[in-house]
């Protein structure tokens, strides 16, 4: 690439993007198409129709670029907000696809970039901490999040009063982000005696 | 609707499983909601890590070309200059310039300022952070009486940054120390060595409106309170 865009910050790129640059957001594109495109995937179902959850989610980043507000929020988390918005708009409209999320897509083994190392690790992550919530609130959580069901149609679905559902989805979220603050402490903790060895 | 039951709504919000209805309702509380906004930030970041539990395959390379020329049927709905004109700066903020400050050489500073800097982790931080001031069309750039540069402020934390084309480096035991001046007080907001085509100042203090910066060489190591005259200075008050 002619210019050191590889070295910003998503965050810097993204006050490029708002000031019209195209490199920016190509560089974003490779930075995030990846992890967009398979969310949309789980999602949708469905190859051509993730693309356009991603091609529209990347002209919405483009679009309202000068609307994000850095100290507010990670690039990273606007970005997939949008793709996710997108491809959940897009479930919605084409009920017939939607079918059941709570399968993960499968495993596939292929060459192991750095990447794809790292986009793995993020995976076991966040696998590991789901794995730890409360089954209702696991189950909450990927129904609307990867299913695109709207709360109501949730409670329609499980059978439970809403407001059992809206509380389920507050104490899941808010149990998963502990449980992933909790997950980086032990990590640096077990880091420590590596380094010092 | 109940104040804890508009509250829960922040996690239905962020996973994007509100009904149009409960959007519009929500998006309309938001708007003067500082707490409920600060809920929505927080589980936002949480519900964005489960966008990682994917294999991540990679879309048809097809699509990277899509994405782009959106962009570019879009560009002149994005910005009101010419697309060309990427790092003009207001017009008043233009004329502002001094006659022989090189305008041309601010414009091209925050495009290339990463490939300036590129093999300092430190300074590519401080890089991102002055481009987004940059990029801000509400930050101040005032010119530097003295040298060729500018001083950039946020307007909204008063973060600022002194920019400076050209600058020697600082002579062998001595050190640049800039100040920030407000009603006739100097506070120390910072030590650098200068050198290099472009130097790069984040202030370690806030530069309040009504205040000037300006820069001192000193005895390596700084000083509390400089007896020296200023090198340069900032044309105006921030």
């Amino acid at each position: 690439m002619a210019r050191g865009l590889a070295h910003l910050s998503d965050e810097a790129l993204v006050a490029l993007v708002a000031r019209a640059d195209e490199e920016a957001l190509a560089e974003l594109y490779d930075r995030f198409n990846r992890v967009a495109y398979g969310l949309a995937l789980r999602i949708v179902r469905d190859p051509a129709l993730a693309e356009d959850a991603v091609q529209e989610g990347f002209l919405a980043v483009w679009r309202s670029a000068a609307r994000f507000v850095a100290e507010r929020a990670k690039a990273s988390t606007w970005i997939l907000t949008l793709v996710h918005r997108r491809a959940v708009d897009l479930v919605r409209r084409e009920q017939p696809r939607r079918a059941e999320p709570l399968e993960s897509a499968p495993q596939q083994a292929g060459e192991d970039t750095e990447d794809e190392a790292w986009l793995r690790l993020r995976r076991a992550r966040v696998q590991e901490a789901l794995k730890r919530l409360p089954d209702k609130q696991r189950e909450a959580l990927e129904l609307a999040y990867y299913g695109g069901f709207t709360q109501s149609e949730l409670a329609d679905r499980l059978g439970e009063p809403l407001g059992t559902i809206k509380s389920r989805m507050f104490s899941g979220l808010a149990n998963l982000r502990d449980l992933l603050a909790e997950d980086d402490i032990e990590r640096e903790q077990w880091k420590e005696p590596r380094s010092t060895s | 609707m109940e104040r804890t039951e508009i509250h829960e709504l922040s996690a239905a919000y962020a996973l994007d499983a509100l009904g149009p209805e409960e959007l519009d309702e929500f998006e309309r509380h938001l708007a003067h909601c500082e707490e409920c906004r600060e809920h929505v930030a927080a589980f936002q970041e949480t519900v964005a890590e489960l966008a990682y539990d994917t294999d991540a395959p990679a879309p048809s390379p097809a699509l990277r070309n899509r994405v782009l020329a959106d962009a570019r049927r879009e560009q002149p709905k994005v910005v009101a200059m010419p697309a060309r004109r990427r790092w003009a700066f207001p017009v008043a903020a233009a004329a502002a310039f001094a006659a022989g400050c090189v305008a041309l050489g601010l414009a091209f500073w925050a495009s290339d300022l990463a490939q300036q800097l590129d093999d300092e982790r430190a300074a590519l931080h401080r890089a991102d952070e002055v481009v987004i001031a940059l990029s801000d069309p509400t930050s101040t750039r005032i010119p530097l009486d003295g040298a060729d540069g500018i001083l950039v402020v946020k307007p909204d934390s008063s973060e600022g940054w002194v920019l400076v084309n050209g600058l020697d480096e600082a002579p062998e035991g001595k050190t640049y120390e800039a100040w920030v001046i407000e009603e006739g007080e100097a506070t120390a907001a910072g030590l650098f060595s200068g050198g290099g085509e472009r130097t790069v100042v984040p202030l370690t203090e806030p530069v309040p409106e009504g205040a000037i910066v300006a820069v001192t060489v000193e005895e390596a190591g700084g000083v509390e309170q400089s007896t020296q005259d200023p090198i340069f200075i900032s044309e105006q008050a921030a």
